[in-house]
């Protein structure tokens, strides 16, 4: 009965038939790639120097499947870091042909494009762990400093909750863009006022700072003030842009630090000053029922 | 012994420093920041001279090019007004296409960055042409 029910779910064999000849083209070898790959452990090496291998790509290969087949056949020593292969954890950033990319997301055709080799670096303005990982400490830190979590002065409503925070589509429209971060490093990588000065925030912490003032349910804009509106803050960005351009994501982090000066520059004139937590649960309900 | 340190340092660190600016990768927006700042810090340099003695302008070609670095400056200085004062970077999204393209570089802000190049464009013709024609026939 079991293997009778079973039977309905497979695939027709015509149907089969052509998957799997799609699924062939896809990683049929096509073109033979040079790859240029950074080796330096800030531990052992005096200097850089790079290494160059050979593959034959398919359509389908992306560069993180190409540095996994040569880390497993010819250089096993090859520093990598990654974790999920799909553009979700954002480990894999990296420098392909001197643009910040995550090396899953990444076509190694795509990448090459008419020429025939590939350069990896790690990403620029991180201090190097090893080959291709980057050192995310001072990354995490700026991005700990504007503290990215939402603060609440009613202690009582937050250890006792009288019910759900309402928020409207528009309310919710002002920072849902900027939840899409994955702290891949690629904004502050390719931040060209991060490549001078080294404690600029950075375009990530920066519009996580926005991400969170902006939320009805966040009430420590006078908190975060005294991070963001410094001379490294916000006010250090000049809009080169290319930290939006980079943004595997789509997070548009540069969009958020000119908001967050506009938003600073109307609370300093007083044409609109800030409200948060309009949306607490008690007073909603109160109004309901008064 | 203290320069290998440092050599080493440099590599581990591996910041890029003012080379960091020239990127050709990225979009219009990264030139135009490089050149924003260099007309500046060229500008704070004639300033300099200028407080000396302000009678002092550096002569023919030389005040041509003086008009193209200030121009610029100018021009670029009213995109990036309007840039980060917030009008010209658009609104966040709510919605994204698979590989959506920043709002804040390919939305209104490319029209800026296309009237902020007329512009310098036009005020440098008009400060050339009182450079090159104008100045020297009045002597």
């Amino acid at each position: 009965m079991a293997s009778e029910e079973a039977k309905e779910y497979v695939l027709p064999p015509e149907v089969l038939e052509e998957t799997v000849k799609a699924s062939e083209e896809l990683w049929k070898p096509v073109r033979k790639i040079k790859f240029r790959i950074y080796k330096y452990n800030p531990r052992k090496d005096y200097a850089p120097h790079w290494e160059e291998h050979e593959l034959e790509v398919s359509r389908g290969m992306t560069v993180l499947d190409a540095l996994l087949i040569i880390k497993g056949e010819t250089d096993h020593s090859l520093g990598i870091r990654y974790s999920c292969r799909m553009g979700l954890c954002g480990s894999c950033a990296m420098m392909i042909n001197g643009k910040q990319m995550l090396a899953c997301q990444t076509r190694v055709l795509e990448a090459a494009g008419s020429g025939d080799v590939v350069e990896l670096r790690p990403l620029d303005n991180f201090p190097v762990e090893r080959d291709l990982a980057a050192d995310f400490t001072s990354f995490f830190e700026k991005h700990r400093a504007v503290k990215p979590w939402i603060i609440r002065n009613d202690e009582v409503e937050l250890n006792n909750p009288t019910g759900p925070y309402k928020q409207t589509v528009d309310e919710y429209a002002r920072y849902y863009q900027f939840t899409d971060c994955i702290k891949c490093g690629a904004c502050l990588s390719a931040c060209p006022t991060a490549a001078t000065d080294y404690e600029y925030l950075g375009p990530q912490a920066l519009a996580q700072a926005y991400r969170y003032i902006v939320d009805t349910r966040d009430d420590g804009l006078d908190v975060r003030i005294p991070i963001v509106d410094t001379e490294h803050g916000c006010w250090r960005c000049h809009f080169a842009a290319s930290c939006s351009d980079v943004c595997p994501r789509g997070v548009d982090p540069a969009q958020g630090i000119q908001l967050l000066k506009k938003l600073l520059i109307k609370r300093k004139f007083g044409l609109k000053p800030h409200k948060p937590a309009e949306a607490l649960p008690a007073k909603v309900k109160a109004e309901k029922e008064g | 012994m203290e320069a290998e340190s440092e050599f080493k340092e440099y590599y581990a660190k591996n910041m890029r420093g003012i080379s960091g600016w020239f990127n050709r990768a990225y979009t219009i927006e990264r030139w135009l920041y490089a050149a924003h700042r260099i007309t500046g810090i060229l500008i704070v340099l004639f300033v300099l001279a200028h407080f000396y003695s302000t009678g002092w302008h550096p002569g023919l070609w030389w005040d041509a090019l003086l008009g193209i670095i200030v121009t610029f400056h100018t021009a670029n200085g009213i995109r990036l007004i309007l840039a980060e004062l917030g009008f010209a970077v658009g609104k966040p999204l709510l919605i994204k296409k698979p590989s959506q393209r920043p709002v804040s570089i390919e939305g209104v802000q490319r029209y800026v960055v296309v009237f902020a190049l007329v512009l310098f464009v036009v005020l440098a013709a008009i400060w050339a042409y009182y450079a090159l024609i104008v100045q020297p026939m009045m002597g």
